[in-house]
């Protein structure tokens, strides 16, 4: 009896001991189990992470896609058809049908947000450093000059063709990721996944309504004054994504330039956030939004919310507080001390 | 005191002890190991908590990037691009990786509590 008890105790404890150990033996076909890829694209570091039995073909086939989007959208990649569209002097340039439908879609952004999302900003991003990392700061006569060669609804498509008037450029940057991380998802799912989750440098796009252990993505957004995230949203499938001026700045004679210009001024966008995150079904809109919403400023983005009722957001304004939609008011959670504006329709 | 009762002592003791570790084990927090990565293949893994003070130089195609963890915190000191946008991120953040896309080297920390973050 007493050495029954003595065993079954040793027993136990082993047991307690073991399970609770910090990388526990997963059995094969367990759905928790995930793989990990990681490409450089796009200007940015990309992650996948797919859940389930065919994770490792998922992750290849999304990593795989992205890089192949990258080929065909860079601005500086010589054989890419954005290039080719660029540098056709005026002319006319054959394109894929993926290149036109997200041109198409960019301009149709363009005319959605009253032109806060532009494509054809490149000439001025340049002139300020932006593209490069050599920073400097235009003057009014210079940036006069560039926005002259700005405006995407001077940009016209046909039957797969693209038509740019000389000295104009495009740069996919708003939307590329956003779009590339819907294509990765198909990918993904191509090769049946069901769950999985892309950090596309900083984008958030899932597959699934929630993970294999049935709780939903929690994701971060980013504190733009502080360390870690200053609030997390729980998510089922789609898209999150933020953009905010900490990404990319310089600082000259005591002012501080951000990387995301208003198309209007050609300057960087002051319109009283820090950031702005969109949240919605598809990654192409979400990236394409943040950016217009981050230049709308928070009046501008509650109208275009109000008007499209297609997205959420959160909004992280220069004082510190914070302005969401209903929709995700149950799902989000501050994990700073700050005013919180819940936008109702 | 019958050896019996003894016995049943002990093994409460075991117990409280194993669920005390249990507890410890699940709580302790986490980012405290970060990875160094370049072109996605892992070359580093490190305790923060085990390493006061270290510097590590990485190369990259005859470009150098030099690493540097003291009292917890972790940022690229040194790096052979044009851009230093590396550097400039400053101390290693737990939700951003510092990433040095001209010699393809990432460092960032190991799991944590959120899926991702927007940023």
């Amino acid at each position: 009896m007493r050495k029954t008890t003595l065993l079954s105790t040793a027993l136990i404890c082993l047991a307690m001991l073991s399970s609770c150990g910090d990388k526990p033996e997963v059995p094969a076909g367990d759905p928790n189990t995930k793989s990990s890829g990681s490409v450089f694209a796009m200007d940015t570091y990309m992650t996948v992470t797919a859940y389930g039995d065919d994770r490792e073909a998922g992750v290849s086939a999304a990593t795989e896609e992205m890089t192949r989007l990258e080929k065909l959208w860079s601005v500086t990649d010589e054989q890419s058809e954005i290039y080719a569209v660029n540098h056709a002097g005026g002319g006319s340039t054959a394109v894929s049908g993926e290149t036109a439908e997200l041109l198409e879609f960019a301009l149709d952004m363009h005319e959605a947000t009253g032109g806060a999302l532009d494509i054809s900003l490149y000439p001025v991003l340049r002139a300020w450093g932006f593209t490069t990392g050599e920073y400097r700061v235009p003057d009014e006569e210079e940036i006069a000059s560039l926005l002259e060669k700005t405006g995407a609804e001077k940009i016209s498509l046909g039957d797969n063709t693209v038509t740019l008037p000389e000295d104009m450029e495009i740069d996919l940057g708003a939307v590329a990721k956003g779009c590339a991380g819907d294509k990765a998802v198909a990918a993904l799912k191509e090769q049946g996944v069901e769950c999985a989750i892309l950090d596309l440098g900083g984008n958030i796009q899932t597959l699934g309504e929630t993970k294999p252990d049935g709780t939903k993505w929690k994701i971060g957004i980013r504190d733009p004054y502080g360390e870690g995230s200053a609030a997390t949203l729980e998510t089922g499938e789609g898209a999150v994504i933020t953009s905010g001026g900490y990404e990319r700045y310089f600082e000259q004679d005591g002012k501080v330039y951000k990387h995301i210009l208003d198309p209007k001024t050609g300057r960087p966008a002051e319109s009283g956030l820090a950031s702005a995150t969109a949240i919605g079904d598809e990654g192409r809109y979400c990236d394409a939004l943040s950016t217009s919403l981050y230049v709308l400023g928070a009046e501008g983005a509650e109208e275009l919310w109000r008007k499209r009722g297609d997205f959420d957001m959160v909004l992280i304004c220069e004082d510190g507080s914070f302005v969401i939609t209903e929709g995700i008011e149950q799902s989000f959670q501050l994990t700073v001390p700050a005013e919180l504006k819940v936008l109702r329709k | 005191m019958t050896g019996r009762k003894i016995f049943i002592l002990i093994t409460a003791g075991l117990l409280a002890v194993s669920a005390v570790w249990c507890v410890y084990l699940a709580m302790r927090p986490a980012g405290e190991e970060i990875v160094i990565s370049q072109d996605g293949k892992e070359l580093y893994r490190i305790d923060l908590s085990r390493t006061p003070y270290r510097t590590i130089e990485v190369e990259y195609k005859g470009r150098k990037n030099v690493i540097e963890i003291k009292d917890g915190e972790v940022r690229m000191t040194h790096a052979d691009c044009p851009d230093h946008i590396c550097i400039e991120t400053g101390k290693l953040r737990p939700d951003t990786p510092i990433v040095c896309l001209p010699n393809r080297l990432v460092i960032e920390y190991a799991g944590g509590g959120l899926d991702g973050t927007a940023r």
